[in-house]
C-alpha cells in the first residue's frame, strides 16, 4: 500500500499533465470552432485536410528543411568544437565560457536581435560583408536569404549545446585507451575513427536525438525574426500551427496538426532509440 | 578566485564586444550605381527655421469632468482596460494613463490598463471571451475584430448611453462618414471614437517644388512635376526621385518607401492602392467578395492590375523593405531617404517630432487614383471623366469597446465617453504622438471644420505640413467613393492569406495572377470552414446591402 502511494504523485503527474491534455487534444480535433467556441462534431474532418491543405505542407517542408540543415551543421560543427578545445591550448577556459553564452539568450530576444544584427542597410552584418567587398545580402527580404538567416541564427544559439555536452562527454572517455593507442602507433586520424566515434556513438546520437526534437518544435526564432516571410517561406509548423489556433481560432485543425507533428516527432525517436539500444548492446 | 584568469576572459570578452561594434558602424561611403541629384540639397534637419518640437507629455487635453467626492457613481468598481503596448507615452495607450486621475476622481471607479503586445492584443481578448472570465471590461479594439466581436455577441453596444446625461456627452455625428460607419455594426454603436485610420499619401514638398527638378523631371516626362493625381503620375515621380540624393548625405535615395513585411500590415497598402481599380461610380461596394455567393472577387482584372502597378512600383524602394514593418518604412522616408509613400496618418505627426529631418517638408493629399477601373458587375474597364479616387478607412481606427461580460460596463462606457469628448479629442490628433489620428469635422482646419490653426501649432506642427495634412484626411474621409472594409468573422484570417500572397508577389515567388489566385483559394477555403450562407448573411448585413 505505501509502495502504490509513493507512486500516486507520479500518477496524478502524469493524469494531469500528460493524459488529459492528450485526451482533450483529441476531443478538440473532432470538432470545427467558429467565434472561438465549438461549432459541431465533424468526426476526422480536420484529419483530412492535413493531407490536402497546400500551405501545411509547405509549413512541413520548410520545417525539414530547416531541421536537416541546422542540426547537420550543429552536430559538426558543435563536435569539431568540442574536440578542439578537449585539449591544453591557451585560454581554453575563455573559448569554453564565451561559447556557452548563446545557450543562455531567449530565443525570442535573438530573434529580435537578428533584425537588428541582419538589417540589410548598414547592419552589422552587412556593414562587415561591404568591408570586405561583398556586395549586400537580402537577409530578410529574400526568401532564400530568410531562411539562411533564421538558420544561422538557430546554429549559433544551439551549436554551444551540442558542444557543451560533447565536451562533457569526450572529458569522461577512459584516458587509458588513447594511452595504449599511442603506444601501439594509432595515429590521431585512426585514433578518432577507432576509439574517440565509437565511445561517443550514445552521446552523440542522444545530442541528436534532443536536437532534432527541438528544432521540429522551432517557432521563437522565426516568429520574432520574420514572422514566417516572406510569403511562407520561413513558416516553419509550430509557427503555422500557432497562427491556426492563436490568430484563426480554428482550434480544432490545430489540435490535428498537433497530432501530426507528435506522429513524425514520435516515428524518429522510436528510430534513434532503437539505434541507440543496439550501439549500447554493442558496447556490452 | 583566480583574479588573472577572471581578468583575462573579461579583457577577451570587452576585445570581442568591440570588434563587434567596429563591424556595426554603418558604411559610410556611398553606393554604386546611383545618380547624384541636382541640385545638391542642404543636409535636412539642419536648417535654421526648423521649428521647435512639442514632446510627449508637454500638451495635455482639459480637465472636464469635476471630482465626484461622497456622490461618486462607480464607486468601488474597477475598469479593465487592454491595449496594445506602447507605453505611458505611447500611441493609444498614452492618453489612459493621462486621463487615469481624472476618471478616478469623477467616478470612484479604479482604471486598471492591461498593455499587450500587438499580436497579442486580439487572441488575449478572444480568450477571455470565449471563457466568458470577463477579466477586461474595455478592449481598444481594431476595426476590423467586429466581425468576430459582434458576430459572436461578445460585446455590449452603448446605444442606451449615448444619450444618457450620466455620461460625459460626445458627438457621434462629429466624425465623418468614412470613419463613423466603422463604430456601428448592424445599425447599432459598438465602438467609441478614439482614433481614424486611412492612408493618404505623403510627399516631399520640397523636392516637388524645386524648380531644378521640375524642369528635369518636364524633360524627362513631357509633363510638370506636380503632387501624384493617379498611381501612374506616382509611378513617374517615384522613378525620377529614385537613386537620387534627397537629403544631401551624399548617398543615393529611393523613391518610395513601403512596409512589405509578412505581419507588416503590407495588405492594407494593396488595398488602399487596388480600390480605384475595382471601385467605381457604377460599383461602390464589391471588392471582396460577391454578396450572393461569396464566392471571393479578389482575382477580378482590377485586382490584377492593381497588383502588377503595385509590385511595379516596388523597383523604386529599398529592396529591405519587403521585410520591414511600419516603423522601418516610417523611419526610411523621416530620415529624408523616400520621396514618396503613402500610410496612416502617424507619419505627418511623426515627422514633427524630435529626430524627424523632414518636418515641414512634409506634404500629404488624398491617395491617387486611376482613370479607369474594373467594373465587377459588368466585367469591363469603365473609363471616367476626371479621375477615379477612392478614400479609405484602411487600418485599425483603434477603438473602445465594452466586453459582454464587463462587470462594470456603465463606468467602461464613462471612461470612452470622455476621451471621446471634442475637446480632448482635438488635442489627441493635433499632438501626434498619442497615435490618434484626426478623423472628426472638428479636427480640420476651415472651412473644413472648427479647428484652429494655433491648436496644432501649440502641438509643433509646422503650418504648411498642418494645412496639407488636415486636408489631405478631410479629403479622404470625404471622398464620395470609399473602400469597403471587411467586416465579417475570420477577417483577420482572410487579410492573412492576402498578406502572405501579396508578399510573395512581392519578392517574386509568384507571379500577381498566381497570388491572387492562392488568396481566392484560401477565401474559399476560410470561407467554407465558417459556414458560407453564415459568412454571405453578415457580409451583406456590413455592407448595410441588407
Amino acid at each position: 500500500m505505501a509502495g502504490r502511494l509513493f507512486l500516486l504523485p507520479a500518477v496524478v503527474w502524469v493524469l494531469v499533465f500528460s493524459i488529459f491534455p492528450l485526451l482533450y487534444a483529441l476531443y478538440t480535433s473532432l470538432h470545427s470552432y467558429r467565434f472561438g467556441r465549438i461549432n459541431e462534431f465533424i468526426g476526422l474532418r480536420n484529419f483530412e485536410r492535413l493531407f490536402t491543405d497546400a500551405n501545411l505542407h509547405s509549413g512541413l517542408r520548410v520545417t525539414l528543411t530547416f531541421v536537416i540543415v541546422t542540426v547537420l551543421v550543429q552536430m559538426i560543427l558543435g563536435f569539431a568544437l568540442a574536440l578542439i578545445l578537449n585539449r591544453e591550448l591557451r585560454g581554453k577556459s575563455v573559448f569554453r565560457a564565451i561559447m556557452t553564452l548563446p545557450l543562455f539568450a531567449t530565443p525570442v530576444a535573438v530573434g529580435y536581435l537578428g533584425i537588428t544584427v541582419f538589417y540589410e542597410q548598414n547592419g552589422p552584418v552587412n556593414s562587415f560583408l561591404s568591408s570586405l567587398g561583398i556586395a549586400n545580402i537580402p537577409w530578410l527580404s529574400n526568401p532564400f536569404w530568410a531562411l539562411v538567416a533564421v538558420i544561422i541564427v538557430d546554429i549559433w544559439q544551439w551549436t554551444p549545446f551540442v558542444f557543451l555536452v560533447s565536451l562533457a562527454a569526450l572529458q569522461a572517455l577512459p584516458a587509458d585507451l588513447y594511452e595504449a593507442a599511442e603506444v601501439d602507433g594509432a595515429s590521431p586520424a585512426q585514433t578518432f575513427r577507432h576509439i574517440t566515434l565509437p565511445l561517443m556513438a550514445p552521446t552523440l546520437f542522444l545530442i541528436l536525438l534532443l536536437r532534432l526534437v527541438e528544432s521540429f518544435k522551432v517557432f521563437d526564432i522565426p516568429m520574432s525574426l520574420t514572422l514566417g516571410g516572406p510569403g511562407r517561406a520561413t513558416e516553419v509548423y509550430s509557427l503555422f500551427t500557432y497562427r491556426t489556433a492563436m490568430r484563426f481560432f480554428d482550434h480544432g485543425y490545430a489540435a490535428a496538426q498537433g497530432f501530426l507533428l507528435l506522429v513524425i516527432v514520435s516515428v524518429i525517436v522510436a528510430l534513434l532509440f532503437r539505434r541507440i539500444g543496439q550501439l549500447y548492446e554493442l558496447e556490452r | 578566485m583566480n583574479l588573472t584568469k577572471t581578468w583575462k576572459s573579461t579583457a577577451f570578452v570587452v576585445a570581442s564586444m568591440l570588434v563587434v561594434s567596429a563591424c556595426a558602424v554603418p558604411a559610410a561611403t556611398p553606393q554604386p550605381g546611383g545618380q547624384a541629384a541636382a541640385p545638391t540639397p542642404t543636409p535636412l534637419g539642419q536648417e535654421e527655421n526648423v521649428a521647435q518640437t512639442v514632446k510627449a507629455g508637454e500638451l495635455k487635453p482639459p480637465v472636464l469632468v469635476k471630482p465626484c467626492g461622497d456622490n461618486c457613481p462607480f464607486k468601488g468598481q474597477t475598469v479593465t482596460v487592454i491595449v496594445n503596448a506602447a507605453g505611458e507615452k505611447g500611441p493609444i495607450s498614452g492618453p489612459f494613463y493621462e486621463v487615469r486621475e481624472e476618471f478616478e476622481q469623477a467616478t470612484g471607479a479604479k482604471l486598471n490598463i492591461v498593455e499587450v503586445p500587438f499580436a497579442e492584443h486580439f487572441p488575449k481578448l478572444m480568450t477571455d471571451l470565449t471563457t466568458g472570465s470577463g477579466q477586461y471590461d474595455i478592449s481598444v479594439a481594431g476595426a476590423w475584430w467586429l466581425g468576430d466581436l459582434v458576430g459572436g455577441d461578445y460585446i455590449l453596444n452603448y446605444d442606451e448611453w449615448y444619450n444618457d446625461p450620466r455620461f460625459p456627452k460626445w458627438d457621434i455625428e462629429d466624425v465623418q462618414p468614412g470613419p463613423r460607419s466603422l463604430l456601428t455594426y448592424g445599425g447599432k454603436k459598438y465602438m467609441v471614437a478614439n482614433d481614424h485610420d486611412g492612408q493618404v499619401m505623403y510627399y516631399r514638398r520640397d523636392l516637388i517644388e524645386d524648380p531644378a527638378h521640375k524642369a528635369a523631371f518636364k524633360e524627362k516626362y513631357g509633363y510638370d512635376l506636380k503632387v501624384p493625381e493617379t498611381w501612374k503620375e506616382f509611378r513617374d515621380v517615384a522613378e525620377y526621385f529614385d537613386g537620387k540624393d534627397l537629403n544631401g548625405d551624399g548617398k543615393p535615395d529611393d523613391g518610395l518607401t513601403m512596409h512589405l513585411k509578412v505581419g507588416g500590415q503590407g495588405m492594407f497598402h494593396f488595398m488602399s492602392f487596388a480600390a480605384p481599380f475595382v471601385i467605381g461610380p457604377e460599383n461602390p461596394n464589391l471588392f471582396w467578395f460577391d454578396p450572393e455567393t461569396m464566392k471571393p472577387l479578389v482575382d477580378s482584372p482590377g485586382h490584377l492590375r492593381a497588383l502588377e502597378t503595385l509590385v511595379d512600383l516596388i523597383q523604386f524602394g529599398p529592396e529591405a523593405m519587403m521585410g520591414w514593418s511600419l516603423g522601418e518604412a516610417w523611419d526610411h522616408f523621416l530620415r529624408g531617404e523616400a520621396a514618396l509613400t503613402f500610410t496612416w496618418g502617424d507619419l505627418g505627426a511623426l515627422a514633427q517630432q524630435e529626430g524627424s529631418r523632414v518636418k515641414g517638408k512634409t506634404g500629404a493629399a488624398i491617395l491617387p487614383g486611376t482613370t479607369e477601373y474594373y467594373n465587377i458587375k459588368t466585367g469591363q474597364w469603365v473609363k471616367v471623366n476626371g479621375i477615379n479616387r477612392v478614400g479609405n478607412t484602411t487600418g485599425g481606427s483603434w477603438a473602445g469597446v465594452i466586453s459582454k461580460f464587463s462587470k462594470a460596463p456603465e463606468a467602461a462606457y464613462y471612461l470612452l465617453a470622455l476621451m471621446a469628448t471634442k475637446e480632448k479629442s482635438l488635442i489627441y490628433a493635433a499632438r501626434g504622438w498619442d497615435g490618434v489620428d484626426p478623423g472628426r469635422f472638428s479636427h480640420y482646419l476651415p472651412p473644413a471644420g472648427t479647428a484652429k490653426i494655433d491648436d496644432y501649432l501649440a502641438a509643433g506642427w509646422d503650418e504648411k505640413d498642418i494645412r496639407d495634412y488636415t486636408q489631405a484626411y478631410f479629403d479622404n474621409f470625404s471622398a464620395k467613393l470609399q473602400f469597403p472594409y471587411l467586416r465579417i468573422p475570420g477577417t483577420f484570417e482572410y487579410w492573412t492569406a492576402l498578406d502572405i500572397h501579396l508578399s510573395e508577389a512581392a519578392t517574386k515567388q509568384k507571379t500577381p495572377e498566381q497570388a491572387l489566385k492562392a488568396t481566392v483559394a484560401d477565401f474559399e477555403a476560410i470561407t467554407d470552414r465558417l459556414g458560407r450562407e453564415k459568412q454571405r448573411e453578415i457580409y451583406v448585413t456590413s455592407l448595410g446591402l441588407k
